[in-house]
């Protein structure tokens, strides 16, 4: 057996962004669901609580953008090393991690990728999270911040092509965001347990082992 | 109420014509406008506006039906002709108005210029609005409102008051062509005028800018090829609720305060709609549109969403297979991670 090692692979400001950015997200699927399907969805209270809440919570996700955002680029410093592919990853990263979750891992095979506080994320997290935290994330916070202001902004809103494309743009963000999240929590567990990768994300420490020579030596 | 109206009141032109030769009665408003409609001779204040009026439905009762003891030496005579009062006509608004907060706070008058009427379908949303800002302040109104209302702003913008505050059961979609104030990429939009139209429309009558085919009634096709044609791009439709009948009561509706009243799919009143074009004489002529399809369609008109009633059933599948997408990865992977759970234990898991 080899021996376990802590390391310190989340800063606070990371995870109370990524709580309030979780919660922030999931409730603005349910509710947001409740807002274009209102004969079938209640769950939520009347429409007027409901949209409130998605206004509530639409701006709590801005806020904790807002947070990781600056927390990378002006206090760690780290968000391109961090989010950006290198050449390596797209070169051999990429095929590289998607055999192991699709073949080897089945076959019991060691993840190849070792998180390191520099470099948390194996090629396919940082590709996926590179679309959503630039793009996705942003778009639909955009959209949304439209769609609040609807008086005050509707030159704007009729320069992108009207009131129904920024709406239909705000929903299949949203639902591809949602989707991310089922795959998002799956992946979660896929660690050495299944509850190995939350664990990190609550108290900052995550378990390795030490026979892990590439990790150790970063 | 309208019908009924029109049915128990429809004798009323027709005794006064049949009292009157109609010659005389003819003769009759033109006389009056012929001072009345020229500013210079009696000025602002008694100025009739002989376009409008001449449309409105009272100009077929004549001037003298309401100014009765108007005399043969007017104006010399030095006395000041009797004016109707509405309620002698109209006594079937009396019920509703007497109960309404109004009875003591605002008369006919207040609402209405007795030289202009109109009808709910010959007025803008607009227009209506106008009638209730002379006394309910815009601005403080959207103050009031958004104590219970998101977005107030664009509520009071979009809607007329009386389609809150009504008694009227039904409501009804009207669509209404805006156009840019200037060229400016980034400019507002007002209601299109009669003459603003008529200039794009050429030699064809204003409608056919969107009635291709001139049958009077607009389908979805005609409506996107109008929202895609290059030469209509500073062109929109706006589309507002407007109560189905005229009430004179303004009380606050409980349903109303409820969001649901109007954001929910299924209101049979939300699938129809009609389109209403300014005519040359000031008012608006409706023209039916084909059902459902309008507000739903992303070019039918781009401009009109409502929240929890108008989306888009296509957008609704597209985004159920992208939720279902995600959820394929976990079941497949978490499937196929169980049948080989026993690789992984073997490595003390
Ligand atoms: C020769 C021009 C002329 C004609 C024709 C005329 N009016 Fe007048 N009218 C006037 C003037 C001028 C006054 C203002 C008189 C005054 O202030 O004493 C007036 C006043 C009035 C007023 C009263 C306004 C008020 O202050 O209360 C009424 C109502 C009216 N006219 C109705 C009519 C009707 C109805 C007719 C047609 C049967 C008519 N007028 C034809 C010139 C005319
Ligand atoms: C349906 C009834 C009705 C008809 C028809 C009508 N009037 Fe009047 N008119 C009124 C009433 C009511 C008033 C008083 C309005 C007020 O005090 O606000 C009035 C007021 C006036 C005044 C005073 C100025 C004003 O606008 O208040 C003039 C002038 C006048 N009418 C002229 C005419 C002429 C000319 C015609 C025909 C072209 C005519 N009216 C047709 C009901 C009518
Ligand atoms: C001499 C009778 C008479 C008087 C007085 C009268 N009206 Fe009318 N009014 C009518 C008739 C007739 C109609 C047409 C009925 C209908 O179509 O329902 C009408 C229609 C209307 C309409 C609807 C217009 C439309 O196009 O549908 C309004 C609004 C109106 N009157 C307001 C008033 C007001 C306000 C007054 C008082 C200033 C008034 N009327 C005085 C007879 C009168
Ligand atoms: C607070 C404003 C207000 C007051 C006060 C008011 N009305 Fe109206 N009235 C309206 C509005 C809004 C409409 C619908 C739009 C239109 O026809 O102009 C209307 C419509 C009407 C109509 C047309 C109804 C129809 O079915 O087409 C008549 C007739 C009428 N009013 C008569 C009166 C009479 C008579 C009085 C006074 C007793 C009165 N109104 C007072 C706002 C008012
Ligand atoms: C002549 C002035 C005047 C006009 C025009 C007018 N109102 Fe009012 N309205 C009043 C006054 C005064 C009150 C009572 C104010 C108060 O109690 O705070 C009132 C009260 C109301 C209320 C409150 C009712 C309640 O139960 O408390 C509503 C709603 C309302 N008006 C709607 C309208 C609408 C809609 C229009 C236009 C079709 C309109 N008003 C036009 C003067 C007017
Ligand atoms: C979306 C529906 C809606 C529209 C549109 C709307 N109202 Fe209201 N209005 C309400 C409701 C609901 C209330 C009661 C709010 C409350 O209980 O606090 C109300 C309250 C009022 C009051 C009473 C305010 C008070 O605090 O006593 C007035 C006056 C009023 N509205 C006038 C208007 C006028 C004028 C317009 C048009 C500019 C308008 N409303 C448009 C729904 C509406």
């Amino acid at each position: 057996m080899a021996d376990k090692k802590q390391i310190y692979l989340q800063p606070k400001p990371v995870r109370i962004w990524h709580w309030l950015n979780a919660l922030g997200i999931v409730t603005l699927c349910v509710s947001g669901a409740q807002i274009r399907f209102p004969e079938y969805i209640s769950l939520l209270g009347d429409y007027r609580a409901v949209i409130k809440l998605h206004n509530t919570a639409g701006f709590v996700v801005a806020i904790s953008f807002s947070i990781w955002f600056f927390y990378y680029t002006l206090v760690a410093r780290n968000m391109g090393k961090i989010y950006l592919p290198s050449r390596d990853d797209l070169e051999n990263g990429l095929l590289r991690q998607a055999k192991f979750y699709f073949l080897t891992y089945f076959l019991g095979w060691d993840n190849p990728h070792h998180p390191t506080p520099e470099d948390k994320f194996n090629p396919l997290q940082k590709s996926a999270y590179l679309a959503i935290m630039f793009v996705l994330v942003p778009l639909v916070s955009l959209t949304g911040i439209l769609l609040t202001n609807v008086a005050p902004l509707r030159s704007l809103i009729v320069m992108i092509g009207g009131l129904k494309i920024l709406v239909g743009l705000h929903f299949l963000l949203a639902c591809s965001l949602c989707a991310f999240l089922f795959t998002h929590v799956y992946l979660a567990t896929l660690g050495s347990s299944p509850l190995a990768h939350f664990k990190p994300m609550w108290t900052g420490w995550e378990e390795v082992e030490e026979h892990d020579e590439a990790a150790a030596s970063h | 109420m309208t019908r009924k109206l029109t049915k128990k009141y429809l004798w009323l032109p027709l005794l006064l014509c049949l009292s009157f030769p109609l010659g005389v009665l003819a003769m009759e408003n033109e006389d009056c406008l012929g001072c009345h409609n020229d500013r210079d001779s009696v000025g602002e204040e008694l100025f009739i506006d002989a376009q409008i009026f001449d449309h409105t439905v009272h100009a077929a009762l004549g001037c003298v039906a309401c100014h009765e003891s108007v005399t043969e030496e007017h104006p010399d005579d030095g006395l000041s002709p009797s004016k109707a009062v509405c309620l002698d006509c109209h006594s079937e608004v009396n019920d509703e108005y007497a109960g309404s907060v109004h009875a003591e706070n605002a008369s006919c008058g207040d609402c209405h210029n007795p030289h202009q009427v109109r009808g709910l379908a010959d007025v803008s949303g607009h227009d209506l609005n106008q009638q209730c800002a002379a006394c309910h302040d815009g601005a403080e109104m959207v103050q009031q409102h958004a104590v219970w209302l998101t977005q107030a702003d664009l509520h009071l913008a979009m809607l007329p008051c009386i389609s809150c505050h009504t008694a009227s059961e039904e409501n009804q979609i009207v669509l209404y062509i805006i156009q840019k104030e200037s060229d400016a990429v980034f400019g507002d939009f007002v209601l299109s005028e009669h003459a603003d139209l008529q200039q794009l429309a050429g030699e064809k009558a204003p409608q056919r800018l969107i009635d291709l085919n001139g049958d009077s009634f607009i389908s979805l096709t005609e409506l996107r090829t109008f929202h895609r044609k290059p030469a209509n791009q500073n062109l929109r439709l706006q589309a507002t609720l407007m109560p189905k009948e005229v009430t004179h009561r303004v009380d606050i509706r409980d349903n109303r305060y409820d969001c649901s009243f109007c954001h929910a799919a299924g209101p049979e009143s939300m699938q129809t709609s009609v389109l209403a074009l300014p005519t040359a004489a000031g008012s608006y002529q409706r023209f039916e549109v084909e059902r459902g399809a309008v507000l739903d369609a992303l070019y039918g008109t781009p401009d009109f969403y409502m929240m929890g009633t108008t989306r888009s059933a296509s957008l609704n599948i597209l985004g159920l297979l992208i939720i279902i997408g995600g959820t394929l990865m976990p079941l497949g992977h978490g499937a196929l991670r169980f049948l080989t759970r026993k690789n992984r234990s073997q490595k003390g898991e």
